[in-house]
């Protein structure tokens, strides 16, 4: 099963918005999603700027978040989206 | 380009950049600017004492900053609330108020573009998109 990773803040809206979507794509899908939270988790900052190659190009040049990354691909995006999108992007890992 | 600190000889107000103003924008002096030390200008920043903003006294400023602009702050409160206090837990943390919606690369100066409020003009997300707002949200563009 592929690995994915969701990288959070715990202050940012975008992300308390897509907490409830993977809930539910976890619950439909059977996938797991390994939630990071960033700002107040040094362990997790540094993980995700190990990420920093794959996640810049897909998000403005910064490492913004939310954030979704395939650990083994390095597909990722950035950003609020829709459900569907969401889910869409996770069963194609 | 190297920026560095300039002190007014008359008022002590302090600039940060490549070349002293011309004209202290406080007392109205000309050619009134004297290169400093980085710590001598903290120092009379500082003035000894703790001037951190309050988040209220943030948010006032934000939307003082805003009124002059084609941008204001988000009208959904709650959203700011979250928001600020992000920004504030960055500040106690790593002693800057960076955004909340984003993470630090320990680029010293890619960092500092993401100090709120920063630049988000240039971005994506405000510049030519419709509803144009900043990365987090904090400003959105007036309609």
């Amino acid at each position: 099963m592929a690995k994915l990773l969701m990288f959070h803040g715990q202050e940012c809206p975008h992300c308390r918005k897509m907490m409830p979507r993977v809930e539910r794509l976890e619950a439909e899908t059977g996938l797991r999603v390994d939630r990071r939270e960033v700002w107040h988790d040094e362990a997790n900052q540094d993980l995700m700027r190990g990420y920093k190659d794959a996640l810049k190009p897909k998000c403005g040049g910064q490492l913004r978040v939310p954030a979704f990354l395939n650990a083994e691909t390095h597909d990722a995006f950035c950003g609020e989206v829709e459900y569907e999108t969401l889910k869409d992007w996770a069963l194609r890992q | 380009m190297e920026k560095r600190h300039w002190r007014c000889f008359v008022c002590n107000d302090i600039h940060h950049g490549v070349a002293p103003p011309g004209l202290c924008p406080t007392c109205k002096v000309p050619n009134a600017y004297v290169e400093v030390s980085a710590a001598e200008a903290r120092r009379i920043v500082g003035g000894g004492a703790d001037t951190s903003l309050a988040p209220d006294e943030f948010r006032t400023a934000l939307e003082r900053f805003a009124a002059g602009n084609e941008f204001r702050l988000n009208p959904d409160r709650e959203r700011v609330d979250l928001l600020l206090r992000g920004v504030f837990e960055n500040e106690r943390r790593y002693g800057l108020k960076f955004c909340p919606c984003r993470v630090r690369t320990k680029d010293w100066e890619e960092d500092l573009r993401i100090v709120c409020p920063c630049n988000f003009t240039v971005h994506e997300t405000y510049q030519g998109a419709p509803g144009g707002a900043c990365w987090c949200g904090l400003f959105v563009r007036r309609t």
